[in-house]
């Protein structure tokens, strides 16, 4: 007797949804199987890659990556640079030089950054706030104004400030961001606030949290596989909205990267390490369920890249 | 050495001595000042504040007291340090523990209704309302030089005569006194005896003429309260009912803090005390005067309360509950005597003590389930015990199955600015007027009292209406504005119930953003625990056909709003049923009936014990439920309509 395999494909199915605006538009989700299974059904919009820069600029990147942006002299250089790098489907701007216990920039200060950047290049473009969410409720409700009109997405609205925050993503027509905190009611919870609150479904991408590999990471791998199934196999609506796992900022502040070969050196190459810990961060969230994923460095996004097209 | 005082607010003080650097709030503790302290100390309740009047006190700021009041002097003991002669005052707040929880229990028609019916449903599922407790009248012939029988023999030989037995035993308590007894009263006594078959055990001895009444007393001991009645043993009235906060709750509000304060040095005895001398005994007291009867005429008492506070009442070590494997000293016991724990009843009276069938599920449980006679019933129910620790039960007569979760003391009014037991002043009802947002309250107490406070009723219909009228979003925060909604400087929202003018209490009666937190964790504290051990079962919430509610919620509590806010599961009103405080009405049951008493055990056997920390999916069931009123809205399918609406 012929073996014949049975189609792992769902009824339901993740909901897409388009970031930028133009040619360079960005959609992701649509899936309805599992992870990389476009044996099952045809898997719509192959998972994107995005690359971070900060208002920081040069100042706050690795060496390994600083290379890269070899005469910048402004955020906005680095942005065009980063545009042109090999397999960057979308541009992050994390502002995390507005931590008020950090640099604490003003808010005019940094949105004058955005402004700039948005105005420089034209691929779809992600804002991540700074550490906290007070701040950001003012933070990203005025970067949503001067974005208006591009389709960004504003990361993110937690459960301490998703009203302004989904406030803002509605009125200047933004695609929100619901940061949770790897755990699957919560990442729910947080969606239906934010529906109830009158953003539409359709303008939600979710960050369920994210750790770098080895720091708790089982924790993210299952919530993600979890979430994953509770919206296919399920159907649970409140669940369908893609992910978007930000890995750079999780990975280089971790010791096995951050720690010198002088300190270390059986530890080997440091641009080495940050890159390995960085693809394996990203390629194990990608495999269980994230939609798109951000990285920093320009050999990680261009291997992640070169991953995802092989595969879908 | 220095001298620290307490003064009260009903003008009495405390004085005692303290070295430098000691915690004021143990130093009060010491000195029996009584200060609340439901976390134990650890800065977390701000229940302890006192004001400072005169000498110093080194105390941190917390966010428990605002600069404007740490000006006035307010302090918070637990973070406070001796550092010269200090004054404070102590408010009523700080102190009201002990009168806080003036219960309720029995109090009203409603109550004494259902226990009435508690009472018929036990007789009809066939316990006899019988005990083994007598009086007996021997005369006997005096000794003469002739007739040499020494006076022990003289009463057994009266007593088998008069009860038809061929063996008495008379206890050393009895024989002690004896002789001068039997003189006094011209050997013509009256005995009380216990009957046992063929047996017969002489109690006591006492005038012939002496109206005797063989009384029983009836406690259950919750973590949070102490619910006491007095009943005439030989026809089960009820001659007088009391009830007060556990004396132990300014070592903590928990069982857990309990236990760990039970370790220090002297610990047990301490809890003990608070427990027997603080608040059994002063109950005892109240409730002879009350009843017009004597303490030592109390020859039997049956007490139902958790495993933790059974082992704090006979002073055993409790630290093994608390620690894995989690194994306590005693399931059953029957050899404890009201005199070998201090309670201050006739000292030869058999204590019975409800069985305990797990670490956190003991016999206040055992005695409720007795009550609430799902195990005579062939349909599939569930008992619901909402304490400071909810307890369920789910079976039929056939299997029980039981466990425990922490609930905190929210149920009872506990960790609840507002919060109160349902006693006059406690608004027991409400609803809410969609548009306005306007309260509408109803208050226990007679036309006109103005309002205190809200019971665990209240804060259900609270919650749910709040929730219903979009105030409160589903993760309890406020999202609506209005007179009535206040935030604080941190930004916390509040809703005022009743503005300070309208209210008998010094300050508005409003409920806050923390409040409604700790409430909607309690529920989901339960209805997780539901979902869990119905699922362990492979059941489902539609196979329940009966839900019995017991705890010091209070009869007005409103299924309907305790399903809308998700803490019941949802399934048809009807099925619900109130049944006020079962593990107090078990004890009188297992007190007057020597059948119950041998029920309870039975049922106790029949009960397994599932230990839900062991349990993976509990946490996640736990985090889902913490939602308003729950995070899969399809497990709430007939308060869809509404949640849509929004």
């Amino acid at each position: 007797m012929p073996f014949t395999a049975k189609s792992g494909k769902f009824n339901a199915s993740i909901r897409s949804l388009t970031i930028g605006i133009g040619d360079k538009a960005i959609t992701l989700g649509g899936e309805c199987v599992l992870p990389f299974y476009s044996f099952d059904a045809a898997i719509e919009n192959a998972p994107k890659v995005g690359i971070e820069i900060t208002d920081c600029g040069m100042a706050a990147e690795p060496e390994s990556v600083q290379k890269y942006y070899e005469g910048c002299t402004s955020v906005t250089d680095m942005a065009k640079r980063a545009a042109e790098f090999d397999g960057v489907d979308f541009l992050s701007l994390r502002l995390e030089g507005g931590d008020p216990n950090g640099l604490n920039k003003s808010i005019e200060e940094l949105i004058r950054i955005v402004k700039d950047v948005a105005a420089a290049v034209d691929l779809p473009l992600v804002v991540c706030g700074c550490k906290s969410e007070k701040k950001d409720e003012e933070l990203l409700s005025k970067a949503a104004e001067v974005l208006n009109g591009k389709n960004a997405l504003l990361l993110a609205a937690k459960e301490e400030n998703y009203k302004t925050v989904g406030a803002a993503g509605l009125a200047c027509k933004q695609v929100v961001g619901a940061e949770s905190s790897v755990d699957i009611n919560l990442a729910k919870q947080l969606n239906v606030l934010l529906t109830q609150s009158g953003v539409d479904p359709q303008a939600i991408a979710m960050n369920i949290g994210s750790a770098a590999a080895g720091y708790g990471f089982e924790y993210v791998i299952s919530t993600m596989d979890r979430i994953k199934a509770a919206a296919l196999s399920q159907g649970d609506a409140a669940l369908q909205m893609p992910i978007i796992t930000p890995v750079a900022c999780e990975v280089w502040s971790v010791k096995e990267v951050i720690a010198s070969e002088s300190d270390i050196p059986e530890w080997g190459s440091a641009k080495e390490r940050g890159i390995d810990m960085e693809v394996e961060t990203a390629t194990a969230v990608l495999f269980s369920g994230s939609d798109a994923v951000i990285l920093k460095h320009p050999e990680s996004v261009a291997t992640i890249s070169k991953l995802i097209k092989e595969l879908v | 050495m220095y001298k620290v005082t307490f003064k009260f607010e009903n003008g009495s003080a405390v004085e005692t001595f303290a070295n430098q650097g000691e915690n004021l709030l143990e130093v009060a503790r010491e000195a029996n000042a009584a200060i609340d302290a439901p976390c134990s100390g650890n800065a977390a309740c701000g229940k302890c504040r006192v004001q400072l009047v005169g000498g110093e006190l080194e105390a941190e700021k917390t966010a428990h007291i605002t600069d404007e009041e740490y000006e006035q002097g307010w302090r918070l003991s637990c973070v406070s340090k001796i550092v010269g002669n200090v004054e404070v005052m102590v408010p009523d707040i700080a102190s009201a523990y002990k009168s806080r929880m003036k219960v309720a229990d029995l109090d009203s028609a409603k109550e004494i209704e259902i226990f009435e019916k508690t009472k018929s449903d036990i007789e009809n599922a066939g316990i006899s309302f019988r005990n083994d407790l007598e009086v007996v009248r021997v005369t006997m012939d005096p000794p003469t030089l002739d007739d040499t029988m020494p006076d022990i023999e003289r009463v057994t030989w009266a007593v088998e005569a008069a009860c038809g037995v061929d063996h008495v035993k008379i206890p050393f308590t009895v024989m002690k006194n004896m002789a001068e007894t039997l003189r006094t009263y011209n050997f013509d006594v009256q005995c009380v005896i216990r009957r046992a078959e063929n047996k017969v055990e002489v109690l006591d001895l006492c005038a012939p003429e002496e109206d005797i009444k063989v009384c029983g007393l009836a406690v259950d001991i919750g973590t949070t309260s102490v619910a006491a009645l007095v009943i005439n043993m030989l026809d089960g009235t009820i001659l007088a009912k009391a009830s007060a906060g556990n004396g132990q709750i300014r070592y903590g509000a928990d069982v857990i803090n309990r236990i760990i304060e039970s370790l220090k040095p002297g610990g047990k005895k301490k809890l003990q005390d608070a427990l027997v001398k603080e608040t059994l005994n002063p109950l005892i007291m109240q409730m002879c005067r009350a009843a017009k009867i004597k303490p030592k005429m109390i020859y039997r008492m049956c007490v139902a309360g958790n495993t933790t506070m059974n082992h704090l009442l006979v002073g055993v070590d409790a630290d093994p509950i608390r620690m894995e494997p989690y194994i306590p000293t005693f399931f059953e016991t029957d050899c404890v005597h009201a005199q070998d724990l201090g309670i201050a009843i006739f000292p030869h009276a058999k204590v019975i003590v409800a069985p305990n069938i797990g670490s956190y599920v003991g016999g206040d449980i055992t005695a409720g389930t007795f009550a609430s006679c799902i195990w005579n019933k062939p349909e599939m129910s569930l008992f619901i015990d909402l304490g400071t620790n909810g307890e369920l039960v789910f079976g039929n007569e056939e299997f029980m199955m039981s466990c425990a979760c922490s609930a905190g003391p929210a149920f009872e009014g506990g960790d609840i600015s507002c919060g109160m037991r349902a006693m006059d002043g406690a608004i027991e009802a409400c609803t809410i007027d969609k548009d306005t947002m306007q309260p509408h309250l109803s208050i226990i107490g007679e036309e006109g009292q103005k309002a205190v406070g809200v019971c665990g009723s209240g804060i259900i219909d609270l919650i749910s209406e709040l929730f219903r009228c979009g105030i409160i979003n589903p993760k309890g925060k406020f999202i609506r504005e209005g007179e009535r909604i206040r935030h604080d400087k941190y930004g916390m929202g509040s809703y005022v119930l009743v503005f300070k003018e309208d209210a008998a209490s010094v300050k508005d009666v409003e409920i806050n953003e923390v409040d409604i937190d700790n409430f909607i964790r309690a529920k989901g504290a339960i209805f997780s625990a539901i979902r869990v051990m119905l699922s362990t079962l492979d059941f489902t919430v539609d196979m329940i056909d009966n839900v019995y509610v017991a705890g010091g919620i209070g009869s007005g509590i409103n299924m309907e709003n305790a399903v809308n806010i998700g803490m019941f599961p949802d399934i048809p009103i009807e099925k619900f049923h109130y049944i006020g405080n079962s593990s107090l009405s078990g004890a009188y049951t297992m007190l007057l009936s020597n059948e119950a008493e041998a029920k309870v055990t039975q049922v106790a056997h029949n009960m397994t014990y599932l230990e839900l920390s062991n349990e993976p999916t509990y946490m996640d069931e736990f985090v889902a439920s913490c939602f308003l009123p729950h995070t899969d809205a399809a497990l709430f399918p007939s308060i869809i309509p509404d949640f849509v609406q929004r």
